[in-house]
């Protein structure tokens, strides 16, 4: 039996939808991170952070390195805006009634992409 | 408090954006504080064209007149959020004026939500397609460990009862000299000729209606009349037997190694079955099976030793040579047959 992932654990894509929608409000009003989506079509936006909460919840895995890393490359991203992410990610988990290890777990995982998306 | 107050106050709290134009030169009559939240105040002179850039003015008339109303979408950056913003017109007369009722609904999450839905989906989609292509393929390796009859058992019973098949014809063949060529040549060399060799047999059994069973090391089992009855089972598998030989006769031809044979065919009853739990495979068993493998003692390298009951249904299409009667090892005295390849025969003839 393949283990459960967060994305099973909290509801699937009914609750998961919920979590995305709130990131990409938050996103957009963010005047740190916001203005990086300034030029980007709505339904791209949303298909991108889609993908980016399925996976980085475990399910359905969508997004490879080294999509990542391309999808990334011609962005002036410094550590701080990832760290205004990885915040606003916490936030709008926590919000969602993440639980405290799993929020954690996620932050990991995001984390753990630092490399594929600063610089 | 008037019909008007309630009615404006009710407008303003279902959040629509509303607003009359005048139908002659589209300039504004009204526009309530939502609409002009979402698209500023309405400069006079340029009046409906100045607020929706791209509104076709007379597509929306012909559509006011023809259909008596008229819907569009638009949509604009609020700060970096892409609004969309659903306009409605309909006609209708005001003090003698011809004006339209414009009425504007905001759907800027409807369609995030389609968005997101569409990525979602073509996200499963891609999920479901790589899910089958992933079952497509561990039915590809359990349809080579069984036939497909006994698999479509196994998925839906999650087991298999073990099945008699009866008659059926067995062929068992074995390597001279396997264990040699293993030991005196590079070992990968021999086991990739191998494994040539067993695909060649599988595709010429499958020609002839045989189905390959297993292989152990430089054994090879295949069946014919199974799992599907057949009345030629015998003659599929002496055909199949005869044309091994041929091949590999060939293959040495222009091979420097030199794979030579032993066959023994026997008829009659098999049971079939998967075996094993965790690491199942697909056997049979059975007095043909044990029959098949005893009479291979009895052909030279490159013969075909064939049982007398098989040798009977065998005699009058294929060339049979009698070897008289044998003590074989579990079984009774019987007579032993060899089987020829009758095109060897009439060329050493002629």
């Amino acid at each position: 039996m393949s283990e459960q992932t967060l994305f099973e654990k909290y509801g699937g894509f009914s609750k998961v939808s919920k979590v995305v929608l709130a990131f990409y409000d938050t996103l957009l009003d963010s005047d740190d991170i916001g203005p990086f989506f300034d030029d980007i079509d709505m339904s791209r936006m949303v298909d991108h952070q889609t993908k980016f909460i399925a996976s980085l919840l475990g399910d359905p895995a969508s997004y490879t390195d080294n999509q990542s890393k391309q999808l990334h490359s011609h962005l002036d991203i410094e550590n701080s805006h990832f760290d205004e992410l990885k915040e606003v990610l916490s936030d709008t988990l926590e919000s969602h009634g993440f639980g405290a290890t799993d929020v954690e777990a996620v932050l990991q995982e995001f984390e753990s992409r630092r490399q594929l998306i600063v610089g | 408090m008037s019909i008007e107050a309630i009615n404006e106050q009710l407008l303003r709290a279902i959040g629509l954006g509303v607003a009359l134009i005048d139908r002659t030169d589209f300039s504004f009559h009204f526009y309530d504080d939502t609409f002009e939240e979402w698209f500023g105040k309405p400069e006079d002179e340029a009046g409906l064209s100045g607020v929706f850039t791209e509104l076709d003015l007379d597509e929306l008339h012909a559509g006011l007149n023809k259909n008596g109303r008229y819907t569009a979408e638009t949509r604009f950056k609020n700060k970096r959020r892409t609004m969309v913003i659903a306009v409605d017109f309909t006609p209708t007369m005001e003090g003698g004026r011809e004006i339209a009722v414009l009425v504007c609904q905001n759907i800027t999450r409807i369609r995030e939500l389609e968005s997101m839905i569409d990525s979602y989906s073509m996200m499963v989609e891609r999920n479901n397609r790589e899910i089958k292509r992933e079952k497509e393929q561990v039915e590809k390796l359990l349809l080579n460990i069984m036939p497909r009859s006994v698999y479509e058992e196994f998925k839906t019973f999650g087991v298999v009862t073990p099945q008699l098949y009866d008659p059926v014809s067995v062929l068992m063949l074995d390597f001279v000299g396997f264990a040699d060529m293993v030991a005196s040549s590079d070992p990968s060399v021999t086991v990739t000729e191998l494994n040539d060799i067993y695909s060649a047999f599988d595709r010429i059994g499958e020609q002839f209606g045989c189905e390959r069973i297993k292989t152990i090391g430089d054994a090879y089992i295949t069946v014919a009349g199974f799992p599907d009855p057949t009345p030629d089972h015998s003659k599929s598998a002496a055909n199949a037997a005869i044309r091994f030989i041929r091949y590999l006769e060939r293959r040495n031809m222009s091979h420097p190694n030199q794979w030579r044979c032993r066959i023994g065919l026997a008829t009659g009853a098999v049971v079939g079955s998967v075996v094993g739990i965790q690491k199942y495979v697909y056997d049979i068993f059975g007095p043909a099976v044990n029959l098949a493998s005893r009479l291979q003692e009895f052909s030279e390298p490159m013969q075909i030793s064939v049982q007398h009951e098989m040798a009977q249904n065998l005699r009058d299409q294929f060339d049979m040579e009698n070897l008289g009667t044998k003590h074989i090892r579990g079984f009774s005295e019987q007579q032993v047959w060899h089987l020829l390849d009758s095109t060897k025969i009439a060329s050493r003839a002629g």
